[in-house]
């Protein structure tokens, strides 16, 4: 086997409390697509970004060549030849692909001699199998091409080991045949190349090797000639499911709270069709760009659906703005806190009455500040959230007791359906099980909640029933009795389809 | 543990200390300084300013900035002078400008918090437009002959000697402190400015909220100029004239953060006392009006920094878990 140009040796990271890679080892080979796979959150992220000296690793020890190396920086990783690109390619849009190219060349000093460069790129084009003309705007080019413009410009940095992080999670059919094109090409060229994706069968049509990681962690790497789709699916998810995952009672009832019918948003999602009971947990399961916050984004009013029928409380609704949404009694949890869930230099107490400004409005019209206290002092007792003070901003609490405020403030107004969108994403095993009995709660006393989770346990063991999407559509909807990991993972990645 | 409001209050503290340091300074050099007609002189030399800054107070929070403030109140002061003119009454002649004010405003507002342009470039364009439309008015004539009560409400007492101005300026400032600081509306104003898009989940018709303010800027502009050309008892077509850089340098100064969510009406009332005095005790001490605006400008830089500083603090947990995501 020929000498690793990049290896990682028991390498770690930790941010805070949390370990985002527990131990990973991994080695690159000149000339192989090494493909990588894992579930969402297995470390996957975490591992590019010490490759390419984003992150320092917090133990373990990088090898490049053989020899032990720190990557400090990305002038430090670009130095050392490795380069990522991601899914959305980082171009500059009005400047031309030559531009792009030598954006960050400094060969020329300070001259730029635009016909030698525009050779130049002709010929790094032509290795990469492409066709394009140097001159063209970016910003008229492909996803496909503007990633292809990427991989010249880490070309023309010499790179030896190239990471592509999910490059055709975007892109048409067409275009990821081309990519993949690529990317076997600068194989055939002796470059490292790094491939992330949750398409199985891409993996299986361009890799040489397969390393599977989960929970920060190598699990095994074999030839792909060694590797079915099944084994590698069991590899990912393999993880015991613990005992703090309680399985929910029997809570559901026969009242119907939300129907939804051939639910489509042009160009995202299409054709989502589900039963939602009151007392039922329905859990939403997909890898990234499956979706399913598109789904519930719609459902909530904030990105109404082009066509399709929603059916809530027997009527049938089409909203058009989050408050006709809560007006109506549902309320959406968002996965993303910072930027869409709380004002975080704001208090607890104003970030809690947000939702339910009008309840806190004295005869005068004046916001009763007492009563609006003495409810974040209620929701501070009931969904323990740890802080000395009500006063406290959001932003000074852990993602665990920010989670609980969120909740709080949409508990507040005593929703009848509770959209969850990563209700457990990025908080401590404690906070998580309290979240899972808030929950619980919430549906005993006849709420109907809709959770979309990427943490396969955690679906399995919260959800009556399990809505699997894959990018944009809808792959079945299982039963908790019968799926497991490995069923409802098959269906995230496309090996699997339920029969309509 | 501290937070931000408390920290907010420290600056306000800091500006209030800064105050009474100022007043006894200018008592001491000039017994004059705290006389009933030296205080009145003082508000009333900058009145409508200080009645623009308060609905200004607003915008900033909210996390936009109106910089046509100066050219509507031009504007209004100038329809005013040319409807008189034409024998349209007084009153009916102020109805309109107030109108023209809700227009402008809600025109600022309709870019803004509909179409979703930003404010800076919005305002920016109706600053030269409104400012354009009152020179159009007048062209380079200067208009007097207003009915005697208007002038009189400008430049007398009406009430123990206080000039309805400086009335209107107090009564603004209550109703907008119980607006800001405790009613619903407020809570929205800083929510909105701290974080536009959680208000937006949150089920706050956002955009409604800012078209609100817009036209309440626009309406207050308009009364403002309304004020001036009774004050000074003509106009001509450079009415208040660059007006918004004082205004939006009080409001800041108030330890209002430019970036939107946070600041308060007593902060701005505060920096409003400071620059007043200020000036009014350096002219005492034949400082020259540069030097004044020297001081002043210091002064905002110092506002500026303060915050900072302490915001970074505040937010040094949160900081981390960026890098983390």
């Amino acid at each position: 086997m020929s000498k690793a140009v990049l290896r990682l040796d028991h390498v770690s990271r930790l941010f805070g409390m949390t370990v985002a890679l527990a131990d990973m080892s991994i080695a690159l080979h000149p000339g192989e697509v090494h493909a990588i796979v894992g579930e969402n959150g297995a470390g996957k992220s975490t591992m590019i970004k010490i490759m390419t000296g984003i992150h320092q690793p917090s133990g373990g020890t990088i090898f490049v060549d053989g020899e032990p190396r720190q990557i400090s920086g990305p002038q430090a990783a670009r130095e050392a030849g490795i380069a990522a690109i991601y899914q959305e390619p980082m171009v500059f849009p009005d400047l031309d692909v030559t531009e792009n190219i030598f954006i960050s060349d400094t060969s020329a000093g300070l001259w730029v001699r635009p016909a030698e460069q525009r050779k130049r790129a002709k010929a790094l084009i032509e290795r990469i199998g492409m066709t394009l003309d140097p001159d063209r705007i970016a910003s008229g080019l492909t996803l496909a091409e503007q990633q292809a413009v990427e991989i010249a410009r880490s070309l023309s940095q010499d790179v030896r080991v190239l990471i592509m992080d999910e490059p055709t999670a975007s892109l048409s059919a067409h275009e990821a045949s081309q990519l993949r094109k690529i990317a076997t090409t600068l194989a055939g060229q002796g470059v490292a190349v790094v491939y992330i994706s949750h398409r199985l069968e891409e993996i299986f049509e361009i890799s040489d090797r397969v390393t599977v990681i989960r929970d920060g962690a190598h699990i095994s790497t074999k030839p792909i000639s060694d590797v079915t789709s099944d084994g590698m699916i069991a590899e990912m998810v393999g993880r015991e499911v613990g005992n703090y995952f309680a399985k929910a009672a029997g809570t559901v009832t026969d009242k119907t709270v939300l129907e939804v019918r051939d639910l489509t948003l042009e160009g995202v999602f299409e054709d989502i069709c589900f039963d939602l009971h009151a007392g039922e947990v329905l859990c939403m399961a997909g890898l990234v760009g499956a979706r399913r916050t598109d789904v519930a984004l719609s459902l909530f009013g904030v990105t109404p659906a082009t066509s399709g029928t929603i059916r809530y409380q027997d009527k049938e609704v089409s909203f058009t703005t989050p408050r006709q949404a809560i007006d109506a009694g549902i309320a959406y949890v968002s996965e993303d806190r910072r930027k869409l869930g709380l004002a975080m230099p704001m208090p607890i107490k104003s970030n809690i009455s947000l939702a339910t400004l009008d309840e806190f409005l004295s005869p005068r019209g004046l916001l009763d500040r007492e009563r609006e206290t003495s409810v974040a002092h209620q929701y501070r007792e009931r969904l323990n959230i740890r802080t000395d003070s009500v006063e406290t901003p959001v932003g000074m609490l852990s993602g665990g007791n920010q989670q609980k405020v969120m909740l709080a403030k949409w508990l507040n107004m005593k929703p009848d359906l509770l959209i969850f969108d990563e209700p457990t994403r990025g908080i401590d095993i404690g906070a998580k099980a309290e979240v899972h009995d808030l929950i619980r709660d919430f549906v005993a006393q006849g709420g109907a909640a809709l959770v979309i989770s990427s943490d396969l346990p955690e679906v399995l063991a919260m959800g009556d029933r399990i809505l699997v999407m894959r990018e944009g559509r809808q792959m079945g909807i299982l039963d908790t009795g019968d799926a497991t990991q490995e069923t409802v993972m098959s269906m995230a990645t496309g090996q699997l389809e339920q029969a309509v | 543990m501290k937070n931000a409001m408390n920290r907010l209050r420290s600056w306000e503290g800091f500006l209030l200390c800064a105050l009474i340091f100022i007043i006894l300074m200018n008592a001491s050099l000039s017994h004059q300084f705290l006389s009933f007609s030296n205080v009145i002189n003082l508000f009333q030399l900058s009145i409508e300013k200080i009645i623009v800054a308060l609905i200004m107070t607003f915008i900033i929070i909210n996390a936009e900035i109106d910089l046509s403030v100066g050219s509507m109140m031009g504007l209004s002061a100038c329809a005013f002078g040319v409807l008189v003119q034409q024998g349209v009454p007084g009153g009916l002649a102020i109805l309109i400008c107030l109108s023209i004010g809700v227009l402008g405003g809600a025109l600022n507002g309709w870019f803004i918090a509909k179409v979703g342009l930003p404010s800076l470039v919005v305002t920016l364009a109706t600053l030269i437009g409104f400012r354009g439309l009152a020179r159009v008015l007048v062209e380079d004539r200067g208009i007097n002959d207003f009915p005697d009560w208007f002038d009189a409400l400008g430049q007398k007492g009406i009430i123990a000697g206080v000039p309805f101005a400086l009335i209107a300026f107090v009564v603004l400032f209550v109703i907008l402190y119980v607006v800001l600081q405790r009613s619903g509306f407020g809570r929205k104003t800083y929510v909105i400015g701290t974080n536009r898009d959680v208000a937006d989940f949150a089920g706050v018709d956002t955009a409604r909220h800012k078209m609100i303010i817009f036209i309440a800027s626009g309406v207050i502009s308009a009364f403002a100029g309304l004020l001036y050309a009774a004050r000074v008892g003509a106009v001509r077509g450079d009415v208040a004239l660059g007006f918004e850089l004082d205004i939006i340098t009080i409001v800041l100064l108030g330890g209002v953060s430019i970036f939107g969510g946070t600041g308060t009406l007593t902060g701005t009332l505060l920096a409003i006392l400071i620059v007043l005095s200020l000036r009014n005790g350096m002219a005492l001490l034949n400082v020259t009006g540069h030097i004044q605006t020297g001081v002043i400008g210091l002064l905002l830089i110092a506002s500026v920094i303060a915050p900072r500083i302490d915001l970074s603090r505040v937010f040094g947990g949160g900081g981390q878990q960026r890098t983390q995501k």
